[in-house]
């Protein structure tokens, strides 16, 4: 099977400092796959390039057979992409927000309103989609967010962080929204710098530190190889 | 084209808020009181003057005196007693001047002594308006002074017109522009062309400002709620999103500008109107001298109006990259704001024909500057002034847009950043 995404030999430069420093993976159809590694790894930049945000300076990456450098706005139409630290704008109401954001995506009316709907039962926000976002606590807007970024059924969906900064009990709901969702096609790359959040969500995983792609595989390949209980642990290993 | 519009009224919803519409109408109702306090002044002072009189001459003369200055649209409260008194009765009353005739007033003019009255003139604040009531004192002076001379000689040569004496030698006047003349006066035809541009270079300031604000608020705005990356990453271009956001910072910055013209020309509207009327006569002259605006030359004021518009947009949605959030987004406005007032400043007080060289260039680099004097320059031939200014910004503008472009498809647009401590900006 063809790989919705892959990446070869990536490499960003800011000035004088190597962010990534060639890496490469694949992320295969309706699967979750996992950077993980500490702040300053590489995987925002490497998300941030995949979403467009960023231009490669050396590499290659494809997304459903289209070139990124040749055909960034192909990307934008099939991917979702949530931002770690993303905001909805103040003053619009939640409705409001997704239906602005579905009107992107949707080629009519009718599909930006199945795409609402679906954003709607996914974030579980409620009668609360009617008031302003501004007034939305973290784990709220977080949920607008993702049900956001998963609303259109994206050929693949960009998550930095999709959990930072909320409670356990959020956090928990936002890992069931991601994995219940992969079960209907939509493939998934997410970071994290929360190990055992990757563990449990992701297929398969990529251990990232200082722009350089260490090992990868499924957490339980790696845990095997490494002869460790968890991914932290794993990653510990891989660095040594 | 969906996108772009779906966009751009996003874009439109977000500034056009409840705190600018609230701000708008605070404005409006500001503007209502200064012109209303400001025109009852103005009628106060263009009122008949009350003057408070006495006359401890009682001479023929002075009395004469007394019913001339009735005449001459003068309210006069007699008083009477001594004259210390009286100037103190006055300091606690609303009258603000007094005229004394001493005693032996009328004697001494008889026998074509100097002559003296005394004026007092009570001083109770300072204002501009206010001022204008101690013009008074003069033509207390010139309306006794007129009716003297007037009496005198209609004594000594009853045959003679007072005023071929007093003024021999009657003078016509020419104006000429460029290849026109008119007859008429040249400060009546300076008067008009002032009067009615007394309120265009506050119009252009206030619409560059505005729609500068905008834009920079409006990109800060993204920046500071974190909805930036999100909103360059869904299926629309670059191109799109800044042309959405200088278009909608244009538009609401001309609605705003437009609500605050109305509330300040209905506020000075008298001041206008006065003047218009007091100069009607110099509507044939300013239009045998070619001192009209014709359709081209409004086509044309409407090019650099938009040039320069276009300008500050884009100067402004740099500047917007630059901001980290709102706060930076205001404090980055300083230097446009500071660009405007240049040629805002030089429009209202001096002539840029008559500017230094160097001065000169100074102000004609700022591409705002241009439409400032672009009205002058249709009126007054200067063509080639105008078309540099239009061509200037037409260049400025493509070089400013191709610059916003490119920062937009690259890292730039999140990259960008003003590092305050350094002083540099960090691409």
């Amino acid at each position: 099977m063809a790989p919705v995404l892959e990446v070869e030999e990536l490499k960003k430069k800011y000035g004088s400092l190597e962010a990534l420093k060639g890496i490469s993976f694949r992320v295969e159809e309706g699967e979750i796959f996992g950077l993980i590694g500490p702040n300053g790894a590489g995987k925002t930049t490497t998300l941030r390039i995949i979403s467009t945000l960023l231009t490669p300076s050396d590499g290659r990456v494809t997304f459903l057979g289209f070139d990124l450098k040749k055909n960034p706005e192909k990307f934008r139409e099939k991917i979702s992409y949530l931002p770690e630290e993303a905001g909805a704008y103040r003053n619009m109401k939640g409705i409001d927000y997704l239906n602005f954001m579905a009107r992107f995506y949707a080629s009519n009316e009718s599909e930006a309103r199945l795409f609402v709907e679906r954003a709607i039962g996914i974030s579980g926000l409620g009668e609360r989609l009617k008031d302003k976002a501004g007034t939305y606590s973290k784990g709220m807007t977080r949920k607008l967010l993702l049900a956001r970024a998963l609303m259109t059924k994206p050929a693949l969906a960009i998550l930095d962080e999709p959990t930072s900064g909320l409670d356990v009990i959020n956090s928990l709901e936002v890992r069931e929204m991601i994995k219940g969702f992969t079960k209907e096609g939509v493939s998934v790359l997410l970071s994290s710098h929360n190990m055992l959040e990757v563990e449990f969500l992701s297929d398969r995983v990529a251990l990232i530190d200082r722009g350089v792609i260490l090992d990868s595989g499924t957490p339980r390949a790696l845990k095997e190889k490494y002869q460790a209980d968890n991914l932290e642990i794993v990653f510990r290993r891989a660095v040594q | 084209m969906k996108n772009f519009s779906h966009l751009l009224i996003k874009e439109i919803k977000e500034l056009l808020n409840k705190q600018l519409i609230i701000s708008l109408v605070v404005m409006l109702m500001i503007f209502n009181f200064i012109g209303n306090v400001t025109k009852s002044e103005m009628k106060k002072a263009m009122a008949r003057q009350k003057i408070a009189l006495l006359d401890l001459d009682k001479s023929a003369i002075s009395r004469n005196i007394v019913a001339a200055l009735n005449m001459a649209n003068f309210i006069i409260v007699e008083k009477s007693g001594e004259k210390e008194k009286v100037v103190n009765e006055i300091r606690n009353s609303d009258l603000d001047l007094l005229v004394v005739f001493p005693p032996g007033f009328g004697q001494s003019i008889s026998s074509f002594q100097p002559s003296q009255l005394e004026t007092y003139s009570y001083l109770r604040g300072i204002s501009p308006i206010g001022a204008r009531k101690l013009d008074i004192v003069n033509a207390v002076l010139r309306a006794t002074n007129d009716f003297l001379f007037n009496d005198f000689l209609k004594k000594k040569v009853p045959d003679l017109d007072p005023n071929l004496l007093k003024a021999p030698i009657k003078s016509r006047e020419f104006v000429v522009v460029r290849e026109q003349m008119a007859e008429g006066s040249a400060s009546m035809v300076i008067g008009s062309l002032l009067a009615q541009s007394f309120i265009l270079p506050i119009i252009l300031m206030v619409i560059v400002m505005y729609s500068a604000q905008m834009v920079i608020t409006a990109i800060a705005m993204e920046k500071q709620n974190k909805t930036l990356e999100t909103l360059l990453t869904v299926p629309i271009s670059r191109g799109s999103i800044v042309t959405a956001k200088m278009l909608a910072a244009g538009l609401v910055g001309l609605l705003s500008a437009t609500v605050y013209m109305f509330g300040f020309r209905n506020a000075f509207s008298f001041t206008t109107s006065d003047v218009s009327q007091a100069l009607s006569g110099v509507a044939p002259i300013m239009q045998q001298l070619g001192l009209t605006m014709n359709t081209q030359g409004y086509a044309l004021f409407g090019i650099s109006l938009f040039l320069a518009i276009l300008c500050a947009l884009s100067l402004a949605t740099i500047l917007g990259v630059l901001a980290e959030d709102y706060r930076t987004a205001m404090n980055l406005q300083f230097p446009l704001v500071f660009l405007v007032m240049i040629p805002y400043f030089v429009s209202l007080f001096t002539d840029i024909n008559t500017l230094s060289l160097p001065a000169k260039i100074l102000v004609l680099a700022i591409p705002f500057s241009h439409p400032f004097f672009a009205t002058q320059n249709i009126m007054f031939g200067h063509m080639n002034l105008l078309w540099f200014g239009i061509i200037y910004n037409f260049l400025f503008v493509s070089v400013m847009l191709w610059w916003t472009a490119r920062i937009f498809s690259t890292d730039r647009v999140l990259t960008m950043k003003l590092r305050w401590r350094k002083k540099k900006v960090v691409l």
